[in-house]
This record gives structure tokens, C-alpha cells and sequence, in this order.
């Protein structure tokens, strides 16, 4: 049985109809370079985070949202204004988040599960 | 006998939990933790914030984080930004009038930094309890709070738990009806956005600092708008049915007494620190029994030998930021028997951050005065312009500079004074020239950067003594 939601969403639009279903619900989100068609991203940091995210989903709070959200590819991600960078103030990818609060994991931070633990079992 | 082994806690050598345990986690507290841990200690540090009358509580960071210089500077920031949209408007900007959500902007970004706090302790592997601590003896902390209890042990203990303001208790209704904060900054931005506020002063504003520096900084607050009751004490506070605050207070000069009717009445009159809780006595950890703050030695180490305090609670360091983390730093280092070296304490430069702001290093006019004689100093100073201020026309007769030097020689520099725009900035910059024994003789080799306002340091050459007029002219 799982305590939370799983869902998943390719781009900003899309990120941002999941989380207007969901108001009030604590909702944690996972920023990744999209997967070409044998799943592989063409970021090598999302690729060696993901597990390690992954494995730390158990430690979820009861009733959460986890959104895994493909931003898009390569060339989107680097131009400075796509709507990430421009709205959520993303600055790199992978990024892990507590929407709505300050809480996030950027970049390496990802791959240590500790982090990833605390970020999904601390106020 | 029984009796005497009952309250003896048999450690094995080397059988502590942790080498280092930090009670907590402010400034002094962090820098100190994770310094130790990045050189190999088990540390654990306990934050605990207890909740305010108003039951007011915020994050892991302490004092200067969550309700100290950082949501200060950024309040200050907000009510400087205001001024310089009515500037702007002067250098030709059409801005229109508009309303600001700076409360909620200032608490995001500290609750920012709680987070970047609690990342960093997790990440240099820092064992981290949301619990009050206290000392059991001298090597036994007790850990509490609403979920529970626990007991370390530890090798060395640093305390660190800063202070908290102060409320007059002897004011009735000061502890129902008011809020605290620091006094002239507060008042500062506060009239910066716009609320009509007004200090009250029972004799002398900024006490320790440099009094025609303190005269300056308040002539220009009174200027832009702030009121002061000058030798004023309050005598008590009463909530009226229509939720106002209705303040009598007594003139000290005629004796009269006065009344008046506010929204908010914030309390400014100090702090005091955190040691009542701690159990210090119990364990031999000494304290001034006037200020409440522990007894430290030059290494920071209290009357017990494994047991040091750094920071806001330790009697006669600065209640400043960068001291607490310096000496948090240092101290960790010599813990781990890395270095012997110890803080520094003198020519710490600091900056008052009221609308005008102030920055100073080294000795006041009076202090240098008492210490070496009227005779045996030189005091250059300036009236000057910030060429900002020109075309927004803005009154800078407050905007001024003074150096205090012996009179021989050299001239080594005792003291510098600084109010104007940006005062932290320029103040940094010289205070590293007067860490490494600046003279006026430097100062007059010194080439300016133009058109700066930092650049009138290095021209200043009236002295008060020649009794000449001492406002910057021309180029």
C-alpha cells in the first residue's frame, strides 16, 4: 500500500496543472533532463541521482505528492528563460523540492540519501 | 559507602558519545560545530528556540539569522529602496506608488537560510537535536523537548546559546502589549516605510559608541521623520477597547507625566543572556552575577576546564556575529590540536545600520581622550557631500567623517568614524588598513578613487584643534 502519490509529468505546463489538482497536499518534486526512448537522460547528474531519489521514496510523509517531472531537452533547459528557471527559479537540474517552501536539493546534493531522507522526513 | 559513588558517573576513558556537543546552534554555535566535525570530532549540536511571550519561534541559525542582522539589513534595505524611489523620481524615473509584501519576502529568505543551515550540519556529518539542552556535570548534557529526552556524554562542551531581549518588567503591561527588538534600526526602517514612530530614550542613544557619532546619527533620523522623547521613561501600558495602546510615561527633566495612544509598542532595552536554564551552577561553570554572562578566559574556556562559551553569553566578547564565528572556528582547531592560535578580539570594525548609516573601528573621541589625553591626539574630520545626494536634494549635513590619531609621529590611527551611505562597505576596507597599525601619514599617500564618498578619508586634513570649518569644498 503507498502513502503517497506518484506522479509523472513531462514539461512546465503540464507540472503546473498536477500541482493545481492538488491544493493543500504536501508535494515534493524531482527535476530531471527528459529520457530519450531507451529511458536514459541526456543529463548525466539526473541519471546517477535518480536511484538514489528513488530509493528514498519509502520515507515519504502519509499522504504526500511526489511529482517526477522531465523539464525537457537539452537546448530548453539552457536557454535562461525557459519557464523552470524563469518561475520556479530552478538553477540546475536534477533539483529535488518542497514546493512552496525553501526546502531543496540541487545538483550532487541528490545524490547523497541522507539529504534526500532528511528533505522528505524534516519539518 | 553507597552514598558517596550515587551521584559519580563512571566514564571509561574515551568511552564519550561525542568529542564535542555545541549548545546552540547561532552563530558561534554552527561555525564552531562544523569546523570540529570537518576535522574529524563527533559533534553534535542542540538548537532549541523557546518560544517568546507571543509565542513566537523560528529556525535552526540563531539570533543573527532568524531575528538579527539578517532580516535587519534586509528591513533596512526595504525602507533605503523607499528613499531612493523618491530619489529616483528627482533623476527623472516616473515610478508610480505601490505596496510592498516585504514581510513575507524577509521570511522566505530566512527560512532559506534555516534550511542551507540544516543541509550543511547533515552534510559535515553534525548530529543536529531540536532539543534544550542542559549540563548534567561536566562531561553529561541533558537533551529536551515535547517529544522526549535524551543523554550525551562528551569530551568537551561549547556553550553558545547567545541571549534573548529583555522586557521591563517593572513597567506594567511592558510584557502583555509590547514586542522587542533593537532599538535605532528598528526605528530606522520602521519610519522608512512609512509608520510614525517614535523613540524613547531614558538618557543616551547608542551607549559605547563614539556620543557626537550617536548625536549625528539621531539628528539625521529626527530630520527624515522619526520622533525621539528624549529623557523619557516609560511608567505603564494599558490596552484600550479599541485595541490601541495607551503609554504614560514621565519627562525626567519637569517631571511631568504623559500620555499617548499607539498601535504597537516595541521594547529596545537589551538583552540578557541564556544561562538560566543551563544548570551552570550545579556544575561549577562561573558567572557574572550582573550581566548573567559565564566567565571566559582568553581561549574561551569557563572556570571548567572542558566546558567553553563563545558568542553573545560569554561576559566582555562583542555582540557581534563575526567574533562568535571566528572564535567558534578558532576554538574547534585548538580542541582538535590543530593550532594554538586565539581570537583576536581588537579593532573589530562594526556598522549601525540606521538610515544614516554608521560605521566605526577602534576607539571613540572619548575613550582615545581618557586613555592618552586631550593633548596627545589629533582628531581629522569632514562635513562632506555624497554626490548622490545632489541631484536628489538630499540634506547630508549629517554625512560626516572623523579619525582619531595620536598626535606624534605618524599619527597612528585610534579610531575612525564614518556616517553616510554604504558606511559598512567603506568601513570594511579601512578596517583592514587599521588591523595592520594604520597611520594619518598612510592615509595622506593614499590616492582616492573619485567620486566616491570613501575617497574623503584619504583627504581629510582639518583637525578640530585648528577650530577651522571642516566641510569638504570643490572637487
Amino acid at each position: 500500500m503507498t502513502k503517497y502519490e506518484d506522479v509523472a509529468v513531462h514539461g512546465y505546463e503540464e507540472f503546473c496543472k498536477v500541482v493545481s489538482e492538488r491544493k493543500g497536499k504536501d508535494i515534493f518534486a524531482y527535476f530531471s533532463g527528459d529520457k530519450d526512448d531507451q529511458g536514459k537522460s541526456w543529463c548525466p547528474d539526473c541519471v546517477k541521482a535518480e536511484p538514489v531519489v528513488r530509493g528514498e521514496l519509502s520515507h515519504l510523509p502519509e499522504g504526500s505528492v511526489f511529482i517526477y517531472c522531465q523539464v525537457g531537452d537539452r537546448p530548453y533547459w539552457k536557454d535562461p528563460n525557459n519557464d523552470f528557471k524563469k518561475n520556479l527559479k530552478l538553477t540546475g537540474v536534477p533539483t529535488l523540492l518542497r514546493y512552496g517552501t525553501p526546502q531543496k536539493l540541487v545538483e550532487e546534493e541528490c545524490f547523497k540519501a541522507d539529504l534526500v531522507r532528511m528533505l522528505f522526513t524534516e519539518d | 559507602p553507597r552514598h558517596l559513588l550515587r551521584n559519580v558517573i563512571l566514564i571509561p576513558a574515551g568511552k564519550f558519545d561525542y568529542d564535542l556537543v555545541v549548545i546552540g546552534g547561532g552563530s558561534g554555535g554552527l561555525a564552531c560545530s562544523k569546523e570540529a566535525a570537518q576535522l574529524g570530532q563527533r559533534v553534535a549540536v542542540l538548537d532549541y528556540v523557546e518560544p517568546s511571550l507571543k509565542g513566537t519561534k523560528w529556525g535552526l541559525g540563531g539570533t543573527c539569522v532568524n531575528v538579527g542582522c539578517i532580516p535587519k539589513k534586509l528591513m533596512h534595505q526595504a525602507a533605503l529602496l523607499g528613499t531612493a524611489v523618491k530619489d529616483a523620481r528627482k533623476y527623472g524615473w516616473q515610478i508610480p506608488e505601490s505596496l510592498s509584501t516585504m514581510a513575507e519576502a524577509v521570511q522566505n529568505h530566512v527560512k532559506s537560510l534555516n534550511w542551507g543551515h540544516r543541509v550543511q550540519l547533515q552534510d559535515k556529518k553534525v548530529k543536529y537535536l531540536n532539543m534544550k539542552g542542559s549540563l548534567v556535570d561536566t562531561h553529561t548534557i541533558r537533551a529536551v523537548n515535547g517529544k522526549g529526552k535524551e543523554v550525551l556524554t562528551a569530551k568537551n562542551i561549547v556553550l553558545a546559546t547567545g541571549g534573548r531581549p529583555k522586557y521591563p518588567t517593572h513597567v506594567p503591561g511592558a510584557m502583555e502589549f509590547g514586542i522587542t527588538n533593537v532599538a535605532l534600526e528598528c526605528a530606522g526602517f520602521l519610519t522608512g516605510i512609512g509608520l510614525d514612530t517614535t523613540v524613547m530614550v531614558r538618557s543616551i542613544a547608542l551607549r559605547g559608541f563614539d556620543q557626537q557619532m550617536s548625536g549625528l546619527v539621531t539628528d539625521y533620523m529626527e530630520a527624515y521623520g522619526t520622533k525621539f522623547s528624549w529623557k523619557c521613561t516609560p511608567k505603564s501600558i494599558e490596552k484600550l477597547p479599541s485595541g490601541l495602546l495607551r503609554v504614560t510615561w514621565m519627562d525626567l527633566n519637569t517631571k511631568e507625566e504623559h500620555q499617548d495612544t499607539f498601535n504597537s509598542v516595541l521594547w529596545a532595552v537589551g538583552r540578557a543572556s541564556e544561562t538560566k536554564t543551563l544548570n551552570l551552577e550545579k556544575v561549577g561553570v562561573e558567572i557574572n552575577k550582573e550581566t548573567g554572562k559565564i566567565i571566559v578566559a582568553t581561549d574561551e574556556a569557563t572556570s571548567v576546564p572542558n566546558i567553553f562559551a563563545i558568542g553573545d553569553i560569554a561576559e566582555g566578547r562583542p555582540e557581534l556575529t563575526p567574533t562568535a564565528i571566528k572564535a567558534g572556528k578558532l576554538l574547534a582547531r585548538r580542541l582538535v590540536g590543530h593550532s594554538t592560535e586565539l581570537m583576536n578580539y581588537d579593532n573589530v570594525a562594526t556598522t549601525v545600520f540606521t538610515p544614516l548609516e554608521y560605521g566605526c573601528v577602534g576607539l571613540s573621541e572619548e575613550e582615545a581622550e581618557r586613555r592618552h589625553g586631550k593633548d596627545q591626539i589629533e582628531v581629522y574630520h569632514a562635513f562632506y557631500k555624497p554626490l548622490e545626494f545632489t541631484v536628489a536634494e538630499r540634506d547630508a549635513t549629517q554625512c560626516y567623517i572623523k579619525v582619531v590619531c595620536l598626535r606624534e609621529g605618524d599619527q597612528r590611527v585610534l579610531g575612525m568614524h564614518f556616517t553616510g551611505p554604504n558606511a559598512g562597505e567603506v568601513t570594511q576596507g579601512f578596517s583592514l588598513g587599521f588591523q595592520c597599525g594604520l597611520t594619518y601619514e598612510h592615509l595622506r599617500n593614499t590616492v582616492g578613487i573619485h567620486p566616491t564618498c570613501a575617497e574623503e578619508l584619504i583627504k581629510l586634513n582639518i583637525t578640530k584643534r585648528s577650530g577651522l570649518d571642516a566641510t569638504v569644498t570643490g572637487c
